[in-house]
């Protein structure tokens, strides 16, 4: 099946550091997946390399099996909506959706302006007086006037208050019903992922620690707690995380199969949020350890 | 692109256009005074009759046209100063449209929604510098075309227009330092990815490089000529001549400088100063280290082909440095 | 207008999905969702609730394995089931002899927990073995 996104040993340098190295995923087409990971962890990088604005150093990246820098006519295929939502501030909405139709081969300035008069945003006031919530939803509406097969979009909500962010996700998640588009979004908040990606790519330093679909990351892990210094129970392929008390240990787990109910483990699931935890910790672990040199 | 070039520079077009009006509401009045008041007082046939040769006689008619330049220059010579404004002028266009082209964008992280729409990059940057750079040749064409007209009397007046701050504003030199000043402009833009310290930059650079070609490179375009004559001859430099006097002073006989930028004579032997050419001892002469006149179109084409080489330079050292911007 | 509009309970553990499926058959089961009912569409759920429409999809096509409701391309999911049956009927009466049991537990001066926990005993060991599994039940079984 052609992926919506494939990235194979993908790396970006600047200077001496990579921005992100070896990065290899891939990402079906008609997932709404979430890259999540701390700031600078090489998230808009990725994304940034997914659009054509940057060109790898390393590794290849594929947007529906075409190099994104191979010329505009993979830029019809993809929307982007950067960080900060960037917009000519001095030009109205109904300049921009003009702007965008004459940039664009294929544009739908009827859908972009639905959108925003659905929102009651005003069509002829420079969108810099506009709220930043008002201002993501013009930057959301250009971008899926161009009827993207892959939307992108890093940090959307990550500068809108509360309501102005559940309206911008109401928005994208009704655009993306109606349009069947793959969506990769940045993110560095947990909360409410689970309602709203059903695919996970977690970065961190600039390396993927975990990408999938939501359902097989949660099948494949497990939360077990049980007697300290027990064997790890048969069917563990990694244990991610162990916290130890006096008697107690308590181990998230990578495994294939369930493992089997072994004597004194209690086997739990795994929330999405605690899984991705899980990951960026140890991740961090590893990191502090190379840095310190000093071996697990 | 064009309507989006419109869009984002109509202001800036419009600014400029109304500064053009502004100075031709200066230069048209005065320009016409000057060139009537040129003609009227017989200046200019006088001129034109003392020819471009460097040396001519003494005669009433060369001594007529002296008195006629010197009251021409002390009516307009303060109109000078004006010229050094005219200096300046093609840099600020050229800061103004260049610096922000790129800069502005990365500055408000706009680059990054044009350039992931269905145009790729360098159309983009070649649409939007075509196009403003048209504007740029456009309005620096009718500047040097203007300046030329109206600084033509006062220059013939007072001297060579291959002087410095004459030979600056006339010609086709001005187009290319304004088309130089915004690729230079553009330039910085995609380095310093800030407005102002992009237009600081190509401020200090322009100055730094027009400075330097025009103090250390145009003096030896080609090799100046020399030129020597008698203290005591009737001969006397042409005023008229439009040749440009690097240094001049009076030698003695073996060629020694001994008088340096003085000028002497020509007077005849029997009068007070011709006694004191002969205590000079014999074969003492003026000289003169010039560019001839007619050499202002070949200086002007250097000129104007190192400013364009240099834009070219830039322009493409600009394109290639947007390629990894992101 | 939709027939039913759904609420996420933010702190529940309970998958999206399935919180979406139980409101629907909650609402058969009390009589708000008839047969021929059109559920809300897909679009509309993940906009008002701001979830991945994949998640609305993946709720209705576990009613639709249920045999509860039934996708007609391009129109919509219909409701084609019921799980109310005939007891909807009843459920008025024995509401209200229900309610006159109520106040003899409290007028017995058993707490709000006391009762919930003796309704809970006496239904386990009325019902085992094993105590009815809806979730898993097919829709018919216990049929009209």
């Amino acid at each position: 099946m052609e992926q919506a996104l494939e990235a194979e040993g993908l790396g970006k340098r600047y200077g001496r550091t990579w921005a992100l190295q070896d990065c290899s995923l891939q990402l079906p087409p008609g997932r709404v997946a979430a890259l999540v990971g701390p700031n600078g962890a090489g998230k808009s990088t990725l994304l940034h390399l997914a659009v054509g604005l940057l060109k790898p150093d390393s590794g290849r990246v594929r947007v529906f099996g075409r190099e994104p820098r191979g010329g505009p006519e993979v830029l019809d295929e993809i929307g982007f909506v950067a960080q900060d939502t960037p917009l000519y501030r001095d030009f109205t909405a109904r300049e921009l959706i003009s702007l965008g139709g004459r940039l664009n081969r294929r544009w739908d300035a009827a859908l972009a302006r639905d959108r925003l008069s659905a929102l009651h945003i005003p069509p002829d006031r420079p969108v810099g007086k506009l709220s930043g919530g008002q201002r993501a939803q013009v930057a959301l509406a250009l971008a899926l006037a161009k009827r993207p097969r892959l939307l992108l979009l890093d940090e959307p909500v990550a500068a809108l208050d509360p309501l102005a962010r559940r309206e911008f996700m109401q928005a994208l998640m009704g655009a993306v019903a109606e349009s069947e588009t793959t969506v990769l979004f940045s993110s560095h908040l947990l909360a409410e992922l689970e309602r709203t990606c059903d695919h996970l790519i977690v970065l961190q330093t600039a390396h993927v620690q975990l990408s999938g679909s939501v359902d097989e990351l949660l099948d494949g892990h497990r939360l077990l707690i049980g007697p300290r210094d027990a064997a790890t129970p048969a069917g563990v392929d990694k244990v991610v995380r162990a916290a130890h008390t006096e008697r107690q240990s308590t181990l998230l787990v990578r495994s294939r199969a369930l493992p089997a109910p072994a004597s004194g483990w209690t086997e739990h699931e795994v929330g999405l949020e605690d899984l991705v935890l899980a990951y960026l910790a140890d991740a961090e672990t590893r990191e502090a350890e190379t840095a310190w040199e000093v071996t697990a | 692109m064009i309507w989006l070039t419109w869009r984002q520079h109509r202001k800036e077009v419009l600014y400029t256009l109304i500064a053009l009006a502004a100075l031709a509401a200066i230069l048209v009045p005065t320009g016409l005074t000057m060139h009537g008041r040129f003609e009227d007082t017989g200046l200019k046939a006088c001129m034109d009759g003392l020819g471009t040769a460097s040396l001519i006689p003494q005669t009433e008619s060369a001594a007529e046209c002296q008195r006629l330049a010197n009251e021409f220059q002390q009516k307009y010579s303060s109109l000078a100063f004006v010229a050094v404004l005219f200096v300046i002028l093609p840099v600020f266009v050229g800061v103004f449209f260049g610096a922000p082209l790129v800069a502005r964008e990365l500055e408000q992280g706009t680059h990054r929604f044009v350039w992931t729409q269905g145009v790729s990059r360098t159309r983009w940057a070649l649409a939007k510098l075509g196009l403003i750079g048209g504007f740029a040749l456009l309005v620096a064409v009718v500047y040097a075309l203007g300046v030329s007209w109206w600084f033509t009397p006062l220059v013939a007046a007072v001297g060579s227009r291959m002087e410095y701050l004459a030979f600056d504003v006339q010609g086709v030199v001005p187009v290319a330092y304004t088309l130089f000043a915004l690729a230079l402009g553009v330039f910085t833009g995609t380095y310093w990815r800030r407005v102002l310290p992009a237009m600081g930059v190509a401020l200090a650079g322009f100055t730094v490089v027009r400075g330097g070609i025009e103090l250390l490179a145009r003096p030896r375009y080609l090799a100046p000529k020399e030129l020597t004559y008698s203290l005591l001859s009737t001969d006397q430099p042409n005023s008229a001549s439009g040749d440009w006097i690097q240094s001049h002073g009076v030698r003695d006989g073996s060629g020694e400088l001994i008088m340096p930028d003085a000028r002497m004579g020509p007077c005849p032997a029997e009068s007070a100063c011709g006694q004191e050419i002969q205590s000079l001892g014999p074969g003492a002469h003026q000289w003169q280290l010039y560019q001839p006149g007619d050499r202002f179109w070949l200086f002007q084409g250097i000129e104007t082909g190192i400013f364009l080489a240099l834009t070219a330079l830039l322009i493409v050292l600009a394109l290639r440095r947007l390629r990894t911007l992101a | 207008m939709p027939v039913i509009e759904f609420v996420l309970d933010g702190r529940s553990r309970v998958a999206t999905y399935m919180q979406l499926v139980l409101q629907v058959k909650q609402a058969l089961r009390v009589g708000l969702l008839r047969p021929g009912d059109r559920l809300p569409r897909v679009r509309e759920v993940a906009q008002s609730l701001a979830i991945n429409p994949n998640t609305v999809h993946k709720a209705y096509r576990e009613l639709e394995l249920e045999g509860l409701a039934e996708g007609r391309p391009g129109v919509g999911t219909f409701v084609v089931n019921t799980l109310a049956g005939p007891s909807l009927a009843s459920q008025g009466e024995l509401r209200e002899e229900l309610v006159v049991w109520l106040g003899k537990a409290r007028k017995a001066g058993l707490s709000r927990e006391d009762i919930a926990a003796l309704i809970d005993t006496t239904m386990r060991s009325d019902f085992e073995p094993p105590a009815p599994q809806d979730l898993a039940a097919p829709a018919d079984s216990r049929g009209a």
